[in-house]
């Protein structure tokens, strides 16, 4: 708390004169107003909070409230791990002046999120004509997000091309690939520029599933759009869904349960798990070890029989709860010696697949040197998660803003700096390793209590973030209660929008048989990321 | 009645041999691989009911396609049934013995290939192009290193027609031990994965296009047209196995066409061409596929390996 009141402080004294600042009652969320007049100085606040003031910009959210101020509003999220906090730059906006600053400039990390609000909100502040969230066969003022366009209509085509960025000169070539692919992988158009094998350019058309998730849920009850939170990714079924609890359970001050707090966390981890084991097998067998990849699969499939016996679900869907979760999972025998048991075969099982992995030349051999992130290009990019903590991004949300069982845990974070496909694999066996040291840790945890708070009314016109770490990086979610307690704006953001930029940078200059492992080794959602 | 009986009996023989037992050898390697990877895996005649119904299946072809995509698939199944009477299998002299050697060999595979390469970058899709380059730019390093191999063999036998190359050796069984020959038996080893496209040169099981070599140059096809091509790939590892079994160690070849010679060199054949099919299968499990611009050190080990056999030949002899 003192280093919140520190910060504040701090902020005030040298910000004071642009922002008005103002807390809720979330105790680590500061929001900063920007006055009026401050407008166009934007962009340097945005740099000096992330220069000097320890802040990361984590994403922008943008809600149309003219039905209640007459303004839109930018929120611009920035953490700030060291003293637990959030702060969001609130910047009205005048709906017929469309437009802000932009702080792409200064913050390379923002450029995707201003193109998605010109694109779904029409305030611009990216000055590029080129769409990325919005496929071109949508006319250039259809704004789908504004309150006014009704969902239910479908949208009306347009002539529409992609454009994409074109390389020249001889013995340069085009490939395009997808957006149907060979594998059960979800829809993408990666156009690459080759001159032979290496790779000059790689542009990455994405947004063919979106869904309007966001949009839908307006007006529906916090209850109700938990399901639709358990959508949002099917691999991070359970963190987008506790990203949402969260969301809630901070704007109405609710306490949880701890029993339901520690099941909670058990399912992030067994969520983590079974997709970091995943993923170890699919680089493995990209790189076409199969003896390799089949023990992996083997241990994923057993992970996720066991969130069946758990859970009732793979994808452990139909837990998460507003106020908790709605059954136990170690509430059998049977199901309790299921967790013992597979924690010990898995963890034996395990080991042995590194040692393979480590061991082998030929693997290591294709996974070292390829696809580098640098460590200033992740840090410029704004990497987040897995990706991040191989290129020496130490970042975790786990460690960085406590949240459900992890201030009470001991664990560690992983951290690599080599940013190479192998450096993403071993943030991945680190925190597979972690994962069972935390699930240890909690079993039998607060046995036989409550799991489920009782929340009568969700409070009306009220906002607030809700977040986790889930296995891919941060999970940040933003909601805004409308006069009735439903939803009035939520905002999803995925780490997958982060780390889509990561990509072209990582396989420049790699050969192109290399694009699939590369693409594997950050594995990011496109249903997270289009929503 | 009889001449023409013997005139044509062995062709046959040998061309169903060739043509029955080569999917039952990619279906061994794939239910080892399996087997492997505490897989069941699926059944050995797998393969066969694949072509089966790869067969009865339409062909779509695109609209852009020439000639030569329609062409293809016949000429790289004919071309492979030829070398299947050129390549001792049960019984020497190989029925086609005096139409050419182990060079003509090497050219109608070449043949193939480059007929294949072409059909590849015919249809104008990128995968194809992608392929084919990639398949020519392999074959062009995977040559030096085959002839080298196979000419060690000649060298020591004194001629390169294949049937003399097996005579002599039988005759002398102790030359088979020879450090040379042994040597050229690796190279030829190494270049038969490179050639047929298994790991670590190639994945024959990948369903990732960008990393293809084999298989995408023939992405395009389906239908019967694949299914002529996919039984040719299949003949093609048969007969590099039976070169590299029967070039270098022909023990148990029949050499005349009794029943009962003919039922050994059938029993030596099978067992020594499944016993390599399965060394492959291992090669395959244990190693990753190598990063493409690697392939060329795998073979430029191919080519010091018979390089030295050729120069350890000539120092210590046969």
């Amino acid at each position: 708390m003192t280093r919140k009141r520190e910060y504040i402080a701090l902020l005030r004294k040298s910000l004071g004169e642009h922002l008005q600042i103002r807390e809720t009652v979330v105790p680590n969320e500061v929001y900063l107003s920007l006055r009026e007049k401050s407008l166009s100085t934007l962009p340097d606040i945005c740099s000096l909070l992330t220069k000097s003031m320890k802040a990361h910009f984590t994403t922008l959210v943008a809600s149309d409230e003219r039905s209640l101020n007459d303004r839109l509003s930018l929120y611009y999220v920035f953490s700030v791990p060291s003293a637990d906090l959030f702060l969001l730059l609130h910047v009205p906006v005048d709906p017929r002046h469309m437009e802000v600053p932009s702080i792409s400039q200064v913050l390379e990390s923002a450029s995707w999120f201003e193109q998605e609000v010109k694109d779904w909100f029409g305030v611009v502040a990216f000055p590029n004509i080129h769409r990325l969230a919005s496929h071109p066969d949508w006319p250039e003022d259809m704004h789908h997000m504004l309150k006014d366009v009704d969902p239910g209509r479908p949208v009306p085509r347009v002539q529409g091309t992609f454009d994409f960025k074109r390389v020249e000169g001889e013995g340069v070539f085009e490939i395009p690939v997808g957006p149907v692919h060979a594998g059960i992988i979800e829809p993408g158009h990666f156009r690459f520029s080759v001159a032979g094998e290496p790779i000059i350019n790689l542009d990455v058309q994405l947004f063919y599933t979106h869904k309007g998730t966001e949009k839908i849920a307006e007006g529906m009850s916090p209850q109700r759009a938990v399901f639709l939170a358990e959508r949002i990714s099917g691999d991070s079924s359970f963190g987008h869904a506790i990203a949402f609890c969260h969301c809630v359970e901070r704007l109405g001050g609710y306490e949880i349960p701890k029993r339901a707090i520690v099941i909670r966390t058990m399912l992030l981890e067994l969520e983590r798990l079974y997709n970091h084991v995943g993923d170890i097998g699919s680089i493995l067998l990209d790189v076409g070890f199969s003896t390799g990849a089949a023990m992996a699969f083997e241990l994923k499939e057993r992970l996720l029989h066991l969130n069946e016996i758990l859970t009732g679900s793979r994808l452990l869907r139909g837990m998460a709860a507003i106020g908790g979760v709605r059954r136990d999972p170690e509430k059998t025998q049977v199901q309790w010696h299921a967790l013992r048991d597979m924690l010990v075969w898995a963890k034996e099982s395990f080991e042995p697949l590194v040692d393979l992995v480590m061991t082998s030349s030929s693997v290591l051999d294709r996974l070292e040197t390829t696809g580098i992130l640098g460590q200033v290009d992740a840090y410029r990019l704004g990497i987040t998660g897995i990706a991040g903590r191989a290129s020496g991004t130490d970042r975790d949300y786990r460690r960085d803003h406590p949240h459900c069982a992890y201030p009470y845990l001991r664990f560690r974070t992983a951290l690599h700096t080599e940013g190479d496909v192998l450096a993403r694999l071993k943030v991945r066996i680190d925190e597979v390793r972690e994962s069972f040291a935390i699930l240890e840790q909690l079993q039998h945890q607060h046995r036989g209590e409550p799991l489920l708070a009782t929340i009568t009314r969700v409070p009306r016109l009220k906002y607030a973030l809700g977040y986790v770490e889930g296995w891919r990086g941060e999970i940040l979610h933003w909601l805004m209660t409308d006069k009735a307690g439903n939803i009035f704006r939520w905002k999803i953001t995925d780490p997958s929008f982060h780390n889509w930029r990561a990509l072209p940078v990582a396989v420049r200059n790699n050969i192109v048989p290399d694009f699939p492992v590369i693409n594997k080794s950050f594995n990011l959602s496109y249903s997270g990321n289009d929503r | 009645m009889n001449a023409m009986l013997t005139v044509i009996l062995p062709p046959l023989l040998q061309l169903l041999l060739v043509l029955a037992f080569a999917p039952l050898i990619t279906g061994i390697i794939r239910k080892t691989k399996a087997r492997l990877q505490r897989r069941r895996g699926a059944s050995v005649v797998q393969p066969y009911f694949d072509l089966a119904k790869l067969l009865k299946k339409e062909v779509v072809v695109s609209p852009v396609a020439s000639w030569l995509f329609h062409a293809t698939p016949y000429i790289v199944f004919s071309s492979t049934l030829v070398i299947a009477l050129l390549v001792p299998t049960l019984v020497t002299p190989v029925p086609l013995h005096w139409i050419g050697d182990i060079i003509t060999v090497i050219y109608l595979f070449a043949l193939g290939r480059f007929f294949l390469a072409l059909a590849g970058l015919d249809t104008g899709s990128a995968f194809g192009g992608l392929g084919s380059s990639r398949e020519m730019s392999i074959a062009s390093i995977i040559e030096p290193a085959m002839m080298l191999a196979i000419f060690t063999a000649a060298v020591t036998a004194g001629s390169t027609n294949l049937s003399i190359i097996v005579d002599r050796l039988s005759s002398t069984p102790a030359s088979m031990l020879n450090p040379a020959h042994l040597l050229a038996f690796a190279g030829l080893f190494i270049v038969t994965l490179a050639e047929t496209g298994r790991v670590p040169v190639d994945n024959p099981a990948t369903h990732l296009e960008l990393t293809m070599i084999h298989e995408a140059m023939i992405l395009e096809y389906s239908g019967r047209y694949l299914a002529f091509i996919e039984w040719a790939s299949q003949m093609k590892l048969l007969l590099f196995l039976a070169l590299m079994s029967n070039m270098f160690f022909p023990l148990g070849m029949a050499t005349t066409w009794s029943p009962g010679a003919l039922v050994l060199g059938c029993v030596a054949f099978v067992l020594k061409v499944t016993g390599l099919a399965i060394v492959v299968a291992v090669v395959e499990s244990t190693n990753a596929k190598l990063r493409l611009f690697r392939v060329p050190e795998l073979l430029m080990v191919a080519f010091i390996l018979s390089l030295l056999a050729l120069i350890l030949y000539f120092i210590i002899g046969a």
